[in-house]
This record gives C-alpha cells, structure tokens and sequence, in this order.
C-alpha cells in the first residue's frame, strides 16, 4: 500500500509523516541550455498512469529526500532510495 | 510575588490535578534538561557516531544517518559543548530551550503510546536504547526506548503542551499521572 512506505533510514512510516515534492524524472537543463529546454523542464510534465518516480521528503521523520517508485494505479512500492543515492546512480 | 519567566516550564500551568502520588503509568516532564543538535559533515558520519558515543554523562538520539540529538539530564551545556566542540567534521548548536523531554512508564504505557504513534513499539522491533524521529500525536519528534516499559519523548517547545494534552488523554483510561521530575 502507498499509505506505507519503507525509508531506507527509518523503516516503515505511515504517509503522514512525508511530503511528495514531485517527480524525479525530469532532469536539470546546464544553466545554458535553450529556453525551450528549460520551460520544458519547469513546467511541462507527463501524467502517466502505472509506474512512477516522485521526490518524497521525509519531513517528521530523518528529514532526507527520497525517490519514491510506485505504481499510482495499484499504489504498489517498488522502491524507496535516499535522493542522494539515486544521485549518484543508486538502484531507483 | 514575582516568577522568574526564565525558569518557568511551558508546561507549568498544565501540571494540576488532584493526583498526590505518581500511579504505574506516570509521565514525567524533565523541567531542565540539556539538548543539542548535531550534524556530521559529508564523509565524517560513522566517525562522528562513534565519537558521540564516548561522550560522558549524555545520551544520543537517531535522527537521521548524518543528525544526531545529545540529551543529558547531569551534565551541564557548557560541558557538554566543550566535548562537542573536540569533535572533527560535526556541526551542532544548543536547543535545550526549544525542545521538551518527557519520560514515560508503567506497565500501560505501549497502549497509550499506540494511540498516537504508528511505529511498532514490540521490543522486537523497537528495542531498548533504539531512538528514532517520527510522528507523536501528528507532531515530529523523537520517541526513544529507555526500558522495558519507559519511553522518552522530545517534542518542539512550540507543540509540547499540544502533546502533553494527547498523552494525558491517552493515559486518562489508565489513570496516568504526571508531573515535573528535576
Ligand atoms: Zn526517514
């Protein structure tokens, strides 16, 4: 159930307890790309149905960003990763 | 008559009741107890654990893999920020002032924890001396386990007597009682 999600830091954690900061799939244009590239980036967005990857903050918990991937239709969790991780090529 | 503001606990006003000895389940609000936030800097985390853990006269809390909170009911702030301050790669400030420690215990006190906290509390899953932050009574705080039945708690100043009236309805069933412990 999406209502619980497993923080790599603190365990199990009811939904309440976090705060979905959007997706995690559009990557940051260099500071010189293209306005085309950077209004792309600030405000257009996919709105698939099925598998998805969100920022989750877990504010009254360890307080880290986490990629969150799930399916927003069955509300399975596949995977919680430290943003950081994910960063630097972790799993998610 | 005048009251020193300084020395009056936010939770002062809240402490009445007709209850003239602590019954099993009781929760004490430590009056003064000292706290500091502390952050490891990138790449310093496992040795500014293990350079916690040998501070005397304090206990550590798990906040996060980078963020620990040092809570002592004996030392005094400046000793311990002497301490602190001898540590490499850690970053922390006094917040002894903006946060309230409160203990619980009696043979109720998972019960009345249940109410208000989604973490499971079995000591299989949550053992003695494992802290960690989480929701309490919809409040981000810091539950730790002190004892088979003993819990502390330490919630934002701010939001402290919104708990503490939680925690006294929660424990009102098993006739919790409480009061201020120095
Ligand atoms: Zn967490």
């Amino acid at each position: 159930m999406a209502s619980l999600i497993t923080c790599p830091h603190c365990g199990r954690r009811p939904k309440e307890e976090f705060s979905i900061r959007g997706d995690a799939v559009p990557e940051r244009p260099a500071p010189a790309a293209s306005e085309e590239a950077w209004h792309a980036y600030v405000y257009l967005r996919d709105n698939p149905r099925g598998n998805i990857r969100e920022y989750w903050h877990h504010v009254a918990g360890c307080r880290r960003w986490l990629v969150v991937e799930r399916d927003n239709l069955t509300h399975a969790v596949f995977a919680v990763t430290d943003a950081r991780e994910a960063a630097k090529g972790g799993t998610a | 008559m005048s009251i020193s503001f300084t020395h009056r606990h936010i939770l002062e006003d809240r402490m009445g009741g007709y209850e003239p000895s602590p019954n099993a389940n009781h929760l004490t609000v430590v009056r003064r107890p000292v706290i500091f936030s502390t952050l490891a800097h990138a790449g310093h985390e496992a040795a500014v654990a293990e350079a916690l853990s040998l501070v005397e006269d304090v206990v550590v809390r798990s906040v996060s893999p980078s963020d620990w909170l040092v809570v002592s009911q004996s030392a005094s702030a400046a000793t311990i920020s002497a301490s602190l301050a001898t540590i490499p790669g850690l970053s922390f400030a006094e917040q002894s002032d903006g946060q309230v420690l409160m203990a619980l215990s009696g043979p109720d006190v998972r019960t009345i924890l249940a109410k208000c906290v989604a973490v499971d509390l079995h000591a299989d899953m949550f053992a003695e001396g494992q802290s960690a932050p989480m929701m309490i009574c919809r409040v981000a705080g810091n539950l730790a386990r002190t004892g088979a039945d003993a819990f502390e708690i330490i919630v934002p100043r701010s939001h402290a007597a919104y708990v503490f009236d939680e925690l006294r309805d929660a424990g009102r069933e098993f006739a919790m009682t409480r009061g201020f412990g120095d």
